[in-house]
């Protein structure tokens, strides 16, 4: 295994042009959604959508290493929490969101703390998949959530920012761009905060991290429940386009791959991963189902294809190869220090080496093909 | 006599979700991998009986050896690309491994097939009456199967040379890799061993199921409940947590409202989390 080695000198603040170059999306996307037609902006919505709710994903899986089959759980929590309050009660979306990320971190506290009892990826992946599909059958049997018809949020008619309605896609497709961008600046200072360095150091070794004096469960649990907090944001304002929440919305299984999907192909370890994972994945699969023709099936089956040849070709996601790949050239011109990525993610030696994940059960053996006895 | 019978048909749809969480389990012990595609090899093997049977007119059990040859191959080329990609780079690999083989096999049923819901008629061994409820013959080939299966692979892993060289690598993969058990061979093993179940499963099944291209998620849901209740790596406790889960499942349906039907075994599953101190990984 090698080793890992810390940078002779760090600087933990994220540099100017991170931050600027992120201004610069938000600015240049804000102007280039309002030139789409209407049709690209439905996919918009939908790859924005996905990106956010995958970006909750890799706050765990990319920081910890948790792999959270929960996460569409959380953003059906927060669509169905702002819907409840604005049907029964009208209570605008707006306060209706704060709800719902209280309602997500109550219910995630349970969750994590099952999930997270017993180390090991494995079973948090087994646990949260069934909390998953637990969902389903919950909410049909809950009455005052409409069952399994769900909820329809009754139409107010043009514009209406208090309720969150508007007659076109547009502004939903630059809310869930801004809700975006404010995750990825949440991100990228979460990575150099305190906190993130803690959570790298969990993900590298956790009992050397709790030796160390890192409240580890208190750690896991905190971060599980911000990303939970981060995931009911996209389903209040999915549920505020689509106008309607229901179970097959939110927990699909195809929610489910599709919110995996984007945020691996992104890259896990990196704030800007879900983002490019949903665009490269949308634009993929609708290319490829542009080729293979208009057959029933076609865009899962392209969907898929598209997938795999990501998860051989960039196993670290876009995000992560392109940084690798920087850190490579800085590297070899004699730099090679400013490399430290947003989330930490000690995986990424500088010679291009991959350590593999810490916390799992040990698979060193696997490493080297030992000898018959 | 509803209890009866319900309590049969449980155990015929709780041996199927053995036989199922008999290979994810194994995979789980001694490769470490989560093999999101398990579920999808099920349904797999329920597609193959439905092309056998409707053109080139074999009935699932003629059926049977050359689609466990075709799994064994399956098996095999899986069993390396998990291994290739765990070596490069890590679990995260072979997840994603999984995961895209997953929606592959998905699509790839859905353009052949189609999404509309297919039964395969014509095999018929008569049926039995027990409690008044009348059971078929493939339903009760379809159960010996799995004790069959689960008693040859728990006899395998205790008493053979090759069983106890997978428990080794399960227990501690490095010192079995020190004590000369070669650690990747016995993992690729384990991968191929539960894709040739879990194919062959389907074909036992497929006289009396429902085909749908999304049936492998049903399946891999069920196969990760199996783990949980009965403890990752180990073999009796997945066939004895199957039929207790679709035991659960049938009486709940037969007494409870609609939604219990799959809301029980989840709640079975989480106070069985809650309740037990930690996951047993003995094989």
């Amino acid at each position: 295994m090698t080793q890992f080695r810390f940078p002779a000198s760090v600087s933990f603040a994220a540099p100017a042009w991170r931050w600027s170059g992120l201004a610069v999306f938000f600015v240049a996307a804000w102007f280039v959604l309002g030139a789409l037609p209407a049709a690209a902006i439905s996919v918009a919505v939908l790859a924005l959508f996905y990106a956010s709710a995958g970006s909750s994903f890799n706050l765990l899986y990319g920081s910890l290493g948790i792999f959270s089959l929960a996460q569409p759980v959380f953003v059906a929590v927060g669509g169905y929490a702002s819907s409840f309050l604005y049907v029964r009660y009208g209570v605008s979306p707006w306060l209706g969101m704060l709800a719902a990320m209280a309602c997500a971190a109550i219910l995630a506290v349970p969750i994590g703390f099952i999930a997270m009892r017993r180390p090991g990826t494995v079973v948090t992946a087994l646990v949260t998949l069934i909390v998953s599909e637990a969902a389903t059958p919950i909410l049909s049997a809950i009455t005052p959530l409409g069952g399994s018809i769900g909820l329809y949020i009754p139409v107010k008619s043009g514009t209406n920012w208090g309720a969150l309605q508007f007659a076109t896609g547009l502004p939903f497709a630059r809310l869930f761009l801004a809700l975006n961008v404010l995750i990825i600046a949440g991100l990228m200072w979460f990575g150099r905060s305190r906190a993130g360095l803690w959570a790298a150091a969990i993900k590298d070794s956790p009992d050397a991290a709790s030796a160390s004096g890192v409240p580890v469960l208190r750690m896991r649990l905190s971060i599980f429940i911000a990303s939970a907090v981060i995931a009911a944001v996209p389903g209040v304002l999915f549920a505020q386009y689509n106008l309607l929440v229901n179970a097959d919305l939110f927990l699909g299984d195809a929610v489910l791959f599709q919110l995996l999907v984007v945020a691996l192909v992104g890259g896990s370890a990196r704030p800007w991963g879900a983002l490019v994972g949903a665009l490269v994945m949308t634009e993929l699969s609708q290319y490829l189902s542009n080729v293979a023709g208009d057959r029933p099936g076609i865009g899962p089956l392209t969907f898929a294809a598209a997938f795999l040849v990501m998860a051989l070709a960039m196993p670290r996601g876009i995000a992560g190869t392109w940084a690798a790949f920087v850190s490579a050239r800085k590297a070899r011109a004699g730099g090679g220090h400013d490399r430290s990525p947003a989330i930490p993610d000690a995986r990424d030696h500088p010679d291009g080496n991959v350590v593999p994940l810490a916390g799992g059960p040990s698979r060193d053996a696997a490493e080297t093909e030992t000898p018959t006895g | 006599m509803l209890f009866e019978q319900l309590l049969i048909v449980g155990i015929i749809t709780g041996s199927v979700y053995s036989l199922v969480g008999v290979g994810f389990t194994l995979v789980l012990g001694v490769g470490k991998v989560a093999n999101f595609a398990h579920g999808s090899f099920v349904a797999v093997g329920l597609y193959l009986a439905l092309f056998a049977s409707e053109t080139l007119g074999l009935n699932a059990y003629e059926a049977f050896v050359p689609a466990v040859i075709f799994f064994a191959l399956v098996g095999v080329a899986v069993a390396e690309l998990f291994e290739w990609r765990g070596r490069k780079v890590g679990e995260i690999g072979e997840l994603l491994i999984g995961l895209a083989l997953l929606l592959l096999v998905g699509g790839l049923l859905e353009v052949l097939f189609t999404d509309t819901p297919r039964t395969i008629n014509g095999l018929v061994l008569g049926h039995v009456d027990i409690a008044g409820l009348i059971i078929s013959g493939t339903e009760f080939v379809a159960v010996a199967f799995t004790l069959v299966t689960a008693v040859a692979l728990y006899l395998f892993l205790r008493g053979s040379r090759w069983g106890r060289a997978l428990r080794a690598v399960a227990d501690n993969g490095e010192a079995a890799g020190l004590y000369g058990v070669r650690v990747p061979v016995a993992r690729r093993a384990a991968v191929t061993i539960s894709i040739v179940v879990a194919g062959a499963a389907g074909i036992v099944i497929s006289p009396f199921t429902v085909l749908t291209p999304d049936v492998g998620s049903t399946y891999l849901i069920s196969a990760f409940a199996v783990v949980i209740v009965g403890g990752i790596g180990n073999a009796l406790g997945a066939v004895l947590a199957g039929i207790g889960i679709g035991i659960v499942t049938s009486l709940s349906s037969g007494y409870l409202a609609s939604y219990w039907t799959s809301l029980a075994p989840l709640i079975l599953i989480l106070l069985v989390l809650l309740f037990r101190p930690g996951l047993s990984e003995a094989v």
